[in-house]
């Protein structure tokens, strides 16, 4: 036998219980882990290729409040922008979903496929699109998911807007982070509306990262102290915006984590300090035979981060695999973009099980250190 | 002859070997504190124990005599007073030295067996050779060696639950032998046994100490297992008697 070899054994004395802490702290690891992760995926800004040069312009005042048409020369007119591109969504409702999740867009084709580089369109069929005034391109994600085809119709009840749209799909688009969009044309939105004088937002592509910052700059300067002023920011900012409207995602996941740590780490400590009360005559017996107390600590150390690395090993690393292997973009119909639990994510879950491991060991160890031989013979077993 | 043979592989031969007592006590006082009282365990007990005796402590329940074996075994300290075992004021010595020295000169017999219920009879016996740097191959002669002389050299894969209390007794007395102590000290070893198993582990601390040299200390108040001793010892209200 060996000193770690007596560690395992005692480590497995009460197998049920073994088991139990170990799926505990499995249990709240893999949640921990499928909560950072969905934090990850909420707060996580484009990164896309063109992402760091696309600008989003929206009204000061707010999202819902729409910009004139008018202030498309002027944008376009401002020095190191590549191009300008309408971009106003539409929020319509498809088929019977209570829920319809892709959102639809009506833009300028022409500028937006200057826009939007990442998007990937077959040719033939973005011609077909710029032809036709009535035609959209869909995202892939959401081709495959409904099982639409070229050439389908795709009907949107107005939601937002008082009009239905009914569109041909002249194609699909892919490559960008969240392929599960439609974009339509502008014009058609403003033939349907009868007027055409406003846009939701304008959406720009700065001919250089180095260009950006002094766009933003230029564009909120060109509308400044006019009926409509902008808020020019980078698509990033843009994003973590919309993050902001749901609320303090960060702050509440963190402090759904902390509780799940704080707690895991009560049920370590009591668990732990179960098992060694209910040792104590036998720990005595071993500082009697000449165990010192160090030796004592290091076995009850050793056991307690041996079950919460196993219980991590289980945990983190089950949620690893199980979002290694299914594929939550396709189950949640795109929803989930990514999910991918990072090595960074992982390495917290490790840290947290081996901190855990070694303050649930603190306390019973020094009630074995603080407890004489005399003493600890005279425990009942 | 085993124990010779467990003698040759253990560094712990004893200072005490030599001439005089082994354990030497001198007005020793055990004071405890339960609340606001102070209770006098041992009063001014003064005491020799020779090399290779078989010393039986007795007397009724409260009188001392578990507090006085604790104290020689090094478990315990003193209130005040003088006590050397092989030369060596254990008193003096700090935590982890009392630790080592209690595995290499002190083995343990109690009254409730007290074995690491996952382990096997061999394992449990060979736990305190843990603590030293025998290879793997000399701690299983010694440990094969200590169950032998105990009669258990065919149970050693058994775990203590497998066993009867005797046999779990005889285990105890061999894993207390294992690593050569000069100073052997029981407390009660017989309390949980059936009359044929006691005399059984009785008949083996008795050989231990006639055969082999070894001091053996018992606490007991059966008059009938205080007969296998060469010596007995009386103690009343912490005072030895007789």
């Amino acid at each position: 036998m060996t000193l770690p070899g007596f560690v395992i054994r005692n480590a497995f004395r009460n197998k049920r219980r073994a088991l139990l802490s170990t799926l505990s702290v499995a249990a709240s690891l893999f949640l921990l882990v499928t909560l950072q992760t969905f934090q990850r995926e909420f707060t996580l800004p484009p990164s896309d290729i063109g992402a760091s040069l696309r600008i989003a312009v929206r009204n000061k005042v707010s999202l819902g409040v729409p910009l004139p048409v008018r202030q498309r020369p002027i944008v376009e007119g401002i020095p190191g922008i590549a191009g300008v591109t309408p971009f106003t969504y539409f929020g319509g409702r498809f088929r019977d979903e209570a829920y319809t999740p892709f959102a639809q867009f009506a833009v300028d084709p022409v500028a937006f496929t200057n826009v939007f580089v990442d998007a990937r369109t077959p040719p033939d069929q973005l011609a077909a699109w710029m032809q036709d005034r009535r035609s959209c391109i869909v995202g892939k994600v959401t081709l495959e998911r409904y099982g639409l085809k070229i050439g389908d119709k795709l009907k949107l009840i107005g939601t937002f807007y008082p009009v239905d749209l009914d569109l041909n799909i002249a194609g699909y688009y892919s490559g960008t982070p969240d392929d599960r969009s439609v974009f339509f044309h502008h014009k058609h939105l403003d033939e349907m509306l009868g007027g055409g004088k406003t846009v939701g937002t304008w959406w720009v592509r700065a001919a250089s990262a180095e260009a950006a910052p002094g766009i933003i700059s230029a564009l909120n300067a060109a509308f400044a102290n006019t009926s409509a002023e902008v808020r020019a920011e980078t698509e990033s900012a843009f994003q973590m915006g919309f993050v902001s409207m749901w609320g303090n995602i960060k702050l509440l996941i963190g402090s759904i984590s902390s509780v799940v740590v704080f707690t895991l780490l009560l049920v370590a400590v009591s668990t732990m300090s179960m098992a060694i009360r209910e040792r104590f005559r036998e720990l005595a017996i071993l500082k009697a035979i000449g165990y010192r107390r160090r030796e004592l600590f290091s076995f009850i150390l050793a056991e307690s981060f041996g079950l919460a690395m196993v219980g991590a090993l289980v945990g983190a690393g089950g949620a690893y695999l199980a979002f290694s292997f299914i594929d939550l973009p396709k189950l949640t119909g795109g929803m989930l973009r990514q999910f991918e639990v990072t090595d960074r994510i992982l390495a917290m879950a490790f840290t947290i099980a081996a901190v855990l491991g070694v303050v649930a060991a603190i306390p019973p160890a020094l009630a074995v250190a603080r407890t004489s031989v005399v003493d600890g013979l005279k425990t009942l077993d | 002859m085993p124990v010779q043979t467990v003698a040759e592989h253990t560094s712990s031969s004893a200072p005490g070997d030599a001439a005089g007592p082994i354990v030497s006590v001198r007005g020793l006082t055990k004071i405890y504190r339960q609340g606001d009282i102070n209770v006098t365990a041992l009063d001014n007990v003064t005491l020799d124990i020779q090399v290779g005796e078989f010393l039986v402590l007795m007397g009724p329940s409260g009188s001392g005599k578990s507090t006085l074996l604790h104290l020689i075994a090094g478990i315990d300290r003193p209130t005040s007073g003088e006590l050397r075992v092989q030369g060596i004021d254990i008193s003096r010595l700090s935590e982890s030295q009392l630790a080592d020295w209690r595995n290499q000169n002190v083995g343990f017999v109690f009254q409730s067996f007290n074995l690491v219920p996952v382990l096997t009879a061999f394992e449990n016996v060979e736990l305190p050779l843990l603590l030293t740097r025998l290879g793997r191959k000399e701690r299983r002669r010694l440990v094969t060696t200590a169950l032998d002389l105990v009669g258990l050299g065919d149970r050693q894969h058994h775990l203590p639950k497998q066993m009867s209390g005797g046999q779990e007794q005889r285990v105890a007395i061999a894993r207390a032998l294992v690593t050569d102590p000069s100073l052997v000290v029981a407390d009660e070893p017989t309390g949980n046994l059936d009359s044929h198993s006691a005399q059984e582990a009785l008949g083996i601390l008795q050989s231990l100490s006639r055969d082999h040299g070894k001091t053996v200390i018992m606490v007991t108040h059966d008059p009938k297992a205080a007969a296998f001793g060469s010596r007995q010892v009386h103690l009343e209200k912490g005072e030895l008697t007789a």
